[in-house]
């Protein structure tokens, strides 16, 4: 590769340079409309009201305060965020502590009736039953209204459980081996030694997991009424597209505090992102090529 | 020498005496299943309530296909199904090939460190939920204080009321749906391509291929594998576009933004007809199957490149 690079340089063209100019330009704008709005939503919730009144979209920052921030903290808004927790940590826990024994099962090439279990998994990919028996089942569970509706029927997706599989398939056989030399069972083997070698993608794994639970809107719609309840998408929603009043001075709700809201409704994804970005790609990968 | 290689995982002895050796995989095993079969497995049998007036009565009775007659006799029924097979195919025409663009001009870049900027940037709006960037589009198309309404006021043009506007609706739905998943198809795109031998180029090169003929014969046959999976997995939700519609949409723009999983959800679950509304979900799983398994047919047959 470096080999080829070098060559390339020394007879560059005039076209290749004006291509490469305009491929910088390109992927610049290309970044500048994924972060502007982002921006924009960060830097108007730090703005004052005054510098918010009568809708503009803000560049730069006119005002630095937590102004809107500390209001947010105590309205209602908090109980959807923690609703919002709940749900996405404990889901989280419950998903890792089903999925990764699962993968590692279905990875064990020994395990009897395993192309069964394969096919059984497999062709939950490729069909589904979509929205309505799903609620029809939530229902007979008597699990509307319940938070738990939110966390059993997405503790495990397919495609997770692919990506874990695949990457357990990956550990040569011979290291579950040795962990039974030294008197331990298959979960022991489990826990102590693949475990600790799978921790990338575990971590990967887990975010997805948690960014599925965090996220989700449709379902908590359809499954919760009682408002008590409501996840802070749901009510981040309601706020953006119809104003309710219950933030604001009478009943205007200020940009800035709409913004904060926003904040905090990406914030605790955007906060693990950075650490566990790198480990996506060879878990995509994973989960992409052929279960 | 399969047998010497892996004796103790092929213990001789009856299936009862294997099973116990393996009682502690079937114990790590039985939850998922479970869930597979209580999640997935019984939704399915639950189709079979398409079949029945379940919903509005105490007792349950068999109707045969009279939900399915009373759908197809249903103008918005027709309605949502054009809009989810227009919103598809746009999505597929527009948004399918953008990543494959994104991650062929990231590769033509030097620096290692852009390249990854690049892909960390635009990998973030992924992980907003669906009300977040609804939000976001919301705010950069207001009519009043958007940017891209004050941009086009600045030239003189009038304002468009984008997400209330029948005419430019469907296209906002494209956009924040570009704007969002990008990202995820350009990193997958972008890891391949760095699996491209490069021996490849330079025989190329030697070949008289400039860069553009190196990208058309070496770089997308050797990705193509992949961009076949994504199109599967593309199609395999495209029709199951849900969550977006319901955070975007509102009243003004039904007409054209009612999907099929919208309008099952307003006339099986805010109407009460559960009957009827599982008659919906299962058309759509039923024609969404059909495509899977189509363009699978097709990868299969005329690619040689089966992806299931």
């Amino acid at each position: 590769m470096l080999h080829a690079v070098s060559k390339n340089t020394i007879r560059e063209s005039g076209a290749r340079k004006t291509f490469r100019v305009f491929n910088v330009l390109f992927l610049t704008l290309i970044c500048v409309v994924v972060v502007i709005p982002i921006w924009n939503v960060l830097i108007t919730s730090l703005a004052k009201d005054q510098d918010v009144m009568g809708g503009v979209f803000l560049i730069v920052p006119p005002s630095l305060t937590f102004q809107s921030y500390a209001r947010v903290l105590h309205s209602g808004y908090m109980r959807g965020f923690w609703n919002s927790m709940y749900v996405a940590l404990i889901g989280t826990a419950c998903a890792m502590t089903i999925t990764v024994p699962l993968g590692f099962a279905l990875a064990q090439k020994r395990l009897i009736a395993r192309n069964f279990f394969m096919k059984l998994v497999s062709l939950t990919l490729v069909f589904d039953a979509g929205i309505m028996p799903l609620y029809v089942l939530i229902r007979s569970l008597g699990l509307i209204d319940n938070r738990w509706s939110l966390i059993l029927p997405f503790m495990l997706s397919s495609f997770n459980l692919i990506i874990v599989k695949n990457f357990m398939m990956s550990i040569p056989e011979s290291f579950v081996e040795s962990a039974w030399l030294d008197g331990c069972n298959d979960l022991m083997a489990l826990v102590r030694i693949v475990i600790p070698m799978s921790v990338p993608i575990l971590a990967a794994v887990t975010l997805f997991y948690f960014v599925s639970f965090w996220n989700r809107y449709t379902e908590a719609v359809m499954f919760i009424n009682n408002s008590s309840k409501y996840t802070l998408q749901v009510m981040l929603r309601a706020l953006i597209y119809q104003s309710d009043g219950s933030l604001g001075e009478g009943n205007v709700v200020y940009d800035n505090t709409k913004m904060a809201v926003m904040v905090l409704g990406m914030l605790p994804v955007m906060l693990i992102y950075p650490f566990v970005q790198r480990h996506f790609v060879s878990g995509l990968m994973l989960g992409g090529v052929k279960g | 020498m399969k047998r010497t290689a892996s004796m103790r995982a092929y213990p001789p002895g009856s299936l009862k005496k294997r099973l116990w050796k393996q009682r502690w995989l079937f114990v790590m095993l039985i939850p998922g299943i479970i869930w597979f079969l209580v999640f997935k497995y019984a939704t399915y049998a639950g189709l079979a309530l398409s079949f029945t007036n379940y919903g509005f009565r105490k007792t349950v009775s068999f109707v045969g296909l009279r939900n399915f007659q009373r759908l197809f006799k249903s103008m918005s029924f027709w309605n949502a199904f054009r809009n989810t097979l227009l919103i598809s195919l746009y999505n597929i025409v527009f948004y399918f090939p953008f990543p494959i663009l994104i991650a062929l001009l990231i590769n033509e870049l030097r620096s290692v460190h852009t390249k990854r900027l690049v892909q960390f940037l635009i990998y973030i709006p992924y992980f907003f939920s669906w009300v977040v960037v609804g939000s976001i589009f919301v705010n950069l198309l207001s009519p009043s204080s958007g940017i891209v309404n004050q941009i086009m006021r600045s030239l003189g043009m009038e304002s468009i009321y984008f997400m209330s506007d029948v005419r430019w609706f469907r296209k906002v739905l494209i956009a924040a749906y570009i704007w969002k998943q990008m990202g995820y198809g350009a990193v997958i795109y972008v890891a391949t391509l760095s699996t491209v031998d490069p021996q490849l180029y330079e025989a190329a090169e030697i070949d008289g291929c400039g860069r553009f003929k190196q990208v058309i014969y070496v770089t997308l046959p050797t990705i193509r594998p992949t961009i076949m999976t994504m199109l599967l997995l593309n199609l395999s939700h495209v029709l199951m576009i849900f969550d977006q519609i319901m955070v975007m949409y509102n009243a003004s723009v039904y007409s054209v933004s009612d999907v099929l999983q919208t309008y099952a959800y307003r006339e099986g679950i805010l109407t009460g007809n559960l009957g009827f509304g599982t008659a919906v979900s299962l058309f759509v799983g039923i024609i969404s199957l059909l495509l899977v398994l189509g363009t699978n047919w097709v990868s299969k047959h005329f690619l040689e490149d089966p992806i299931l």
